[in-house]
C-alpha cells in the first residue's frame, strides 16, 4: 500500500497555480519535497491535511480519500509545520496533557522520553522557549502518537546542526518500520540528501520530476570542462550548462556522455538548483 | 473535545485572571450597592468576551492553523469556544445568582418572579456578545471580526434608536415587562444557537493559512 497518492492535484491562487501535482511515497519510504519559497511545498502539505479545499484532483491517504472523514486518518498522520502552534502559555507538561485527549493512541512514555531526549525545559512556558526548542516539542508530539505517516514542513529549520543530525537520525529511525512514512519538506537540501529515498521537485506550483534519490544520481552527474570540450559532447548529453570565466560547468546525463569523459558526482543540491535555472 | 477544553482551561487560568478579579469586585459592589444593576450585568457581559478572547491567542499562537493537523473536524473546534463560553458563562450567573439570592433574601426582598427575571437577563448579557462576534470571527479571523463586530453593533443600536421613534411612547406599558423578558430570553437563546451554527458554517469555508 502506497502511504500517499496525489493524483492531478490542482489549486489555484491569485498569482499561482499549483499545477496538476502526482506524487506517490510508497510505505516505508522518505520523500523529500524541494523548492524554493513560493514553490507550493507548504500548499501541497495543507492539501494533504484538508486544510485547505482543492480545486480538483484526489489525495489518498494510508488507502482512505482525504476528503473523507480525513480526522480519522489524521490519528496516524504526524505534524509537524514550519511554525508550531501550541498556545503560548502552555509548559510541556501541559503540552502532554492536552496531546493525551487529542490523540487515541498518545504514548506518554514516548513522549516523556523525546522531551527528556530533546532536553525540552520542563516548567518553561512554550513563549520563552527558542525556535529550535519550540520545533523540539513539535517533533515529539508528532513522534508520540504513534503516527504512521510523518508530515514535516520545514521541520529542520531553525535546529542547530547537532541537533539538526540528531532529528534526521530520529526521522530516519522512524522508516525501520515499513509501515512507517514520512514526506518532508525543507530548504536544507543536505538534510533531504541524507534522509529520502524519493526527492521531488517543485518549482513555481510545477512539479519538475518525483523520482529515486539514488536513481537521479546515479543517471546525471556533473562535468567541469572548457566551452571547447564541451561541444564534443553529444548535444542529448547536456541538461544544462553554466558557464563562467575559468570555463563550463555542466549538469549531464551519465549514459549519454561518451566513455573516457570525467564525469563528477552530483548533489540533490545541485541538481535542483541547475533544473530550477533550466525551467526559468 | 475534552482536549479542546483543557487547553482553553489552561489558557483561562493565564489570561483571564483580570475577569475573575472584576467578577468578584462587581459581585462585592452589587451586594453593597442599592439596585444599581450595571454592578450585575457587566460581569456577564465581559464573561461574553472570554471565547473571543480566547480565540485572540489561538490565532497569535497559530493553534488555528496547528488544530487543522488534528483528529478534529471543524465543527468540533468551533463547538468547543461555544462550550467553554458556555461553561464560563454559566460559572458567572451562578456566582451572581447566589449573590444576588442571598442579598434580597437578607433585606426580606426575595421574590421568586424578580429573581427569575433577573437570571433570564444577565443570560442574555452573558450569551450576547459571544452571539454576535463569534460568527464574524469565525469567518473573518480575530482582527477583521472585531471590526465587523463593532459595525454591526452600531448598526443595531442606530436601527434600534430609529425603530424607537416609530412606535407609540405608550406601548411600552401596554405590554408586560416579564413577557418581554420572556420573549428576549427564547430570542437569546435562538440567536445563541443560530449564531453557533452559522461560526460552523463560516469555518468550514475558512481556509486557515
Amino acid at each position: 500500500m502506497n502511504a500517499l497518492e496525489i493524483r492531478n492535484l490542482t489549486k489555484t491562487y491569485p498569482g499561482f497555480t499549483l499545477d496538476n501535482l502526482n506524487l506517490t511515497l510508497p510505505s516505508g519510504c522518505i520523500m523529500g519535497l524541494i523548492g524554493e519559497n513560493g514553490a507550493g511545498k507548504s500548499t501541497t502539505i495543507k492539501l494533504i491535511l484538508d486544510m485547505i479545499h482543492k480545486d480538483s484532483g484526489s489525495i489518498t491517504i494510508l488507502g482512505k480519500d482525504n476528503s473523507d472523514s480525513i480526522e480519522l486518518t489524521k490519528e496516524d498522520i504526524g505534524v509537524v509545520m514550519d511554525e508550531v502552534g501550541i498556545p503560548e502559555c502552555l509548559t510541556v507538561k501541559q503540552v502532554g496533557n492536552v496531546m493525551k485527549h487529542i490523540f487515541r493512541n498518545w504514548n506518554e512514555v514516548e513522549y516523556a522520553r523525546l522531551v527528556q531526549k530533546l532536553a525540552l525545559p520542563d516548567q518553561k512556558q512554550f513563549k520563552e522557549f527558542s525556535r529550535g526548542m519550540k520545533m523540539k516539542l513539535g517533533i515529539a508530539i508528532a513522534l508520540s502518537h504513534n503516527a504512521k505517516l510523518l508530515v514535516l514542513d520545514e521541520a529542520t529549520s531553525g535546529l542547530d546542526p547537532v541537533v539538526r543530525d540528531e532529528v534526521v537520525e530520529m526521522f530516519s529511525d522512524f522508516t525501520r518500520d515499513e509501515n512507517h512514512s514520512i514526506l518532508i519538506s525543507s530548504h536544507i537540501v543536505s538534510d533531504l540528501e541524507k534522509l529520502c529515498d524519493y526527492v521531488a521537485f517543485l518549482h513555481k506550483g510545477k512539479l519538475l520530476l518525483c523520482e529515486e534519490k539514488d536513481q537521479l544520481l546515479a543517471e546525471y552527474g556533473l562535468i567541469h570542462c572548457t566551452a571547447e570540450e564541451l561541444h564534443h559532447l553529444p548535444v542529448e548529453a547536456i541538461t544544462y550548462k553554466k558557464e563562467n570565466p575559468y570555463g563550463v560547468e555542466a549538469m549531464v546525463l551519465r549514459s549519454a556522455v561518451p566513455e573516457g569523459v570525467n564525469v563528477s558526482p552530483i548533489s540533490i543540491e545541485e541538481l535542483f538548483v541547475f533544473m530550477v535555472k533550466e525551467a526559468k | 473535545m475534552k482536549a479542546l477544553l483543557l487547553k482553553d482551561w489552561y489558557m483561562m487560568k493565564k489570561y483571564c485572571k483580570s475577569y475573575i478579579i472584576i467578577a468578584a469586585a462587581f459581585t462585592a459592589l452589587s451586594l453593597a450597592s442599592k439596585g444599581n444593576m450595571f454592578f450585575v450585568f457587566y460581569p456577564c457581559l465581559l464573561c461574553g468576551m472570554i471565547p473571543v478572547n480566547l480565540l485572540g491567542y489561538d490565532e497569535r499562537s497559530r493553534w488555528m492553523q496547528y488544530s487543522g493537523t488534528m483528529p478534529y473536524t471543524k465543527t468540533q473546534l468551533v463547538s468547543a469556544k461555544y462550550l467553554i463560553g458556555l461553561l464560563s458563562q454559566t460559572a458567572m450567573l451562578v456566582v451572581m445568582g447566589i449573590a444576588q439570592g442571598i442579598k434580597t433574601t437578607v433585606s426580606g426582598v426575595f421574590v421568586w418572579n424578580d429573581f427569575i427575571v433577573l437570571m433570564l437577563m444577565m443570560l442574555i448579557m452573558a450569551t450576547l456578545t459571544s452571539s454576535i462576534s463569534l460568527p464574524f470571527i469565525f469567518k473573518l479571523g480575530v482582527e477583521k471580526g472585531r471590526t465587523a463586530y463593532y459595525l454591526m453593533i452600531g448598526m443595531v443600536c442606530g436601527a434600534s434608536v430609529l425603530a424607537s421613534s416609530f412606535f407609540r411612547s405608550d406601548l411600552q406599558a401596554e405590554i408586560r415587562p416579564n413577557t418581554i423578558l420572556i420573549v428576549m430570553s427564547i430570542v437569546g437563546v435562538g440567536v445563541y444557537i443560530l449564531s453557533w451554527l452559522l461560526s460552523i458554517r463560516f469555518f468550514k469555508k475558512r481556509e486557515i493559512q
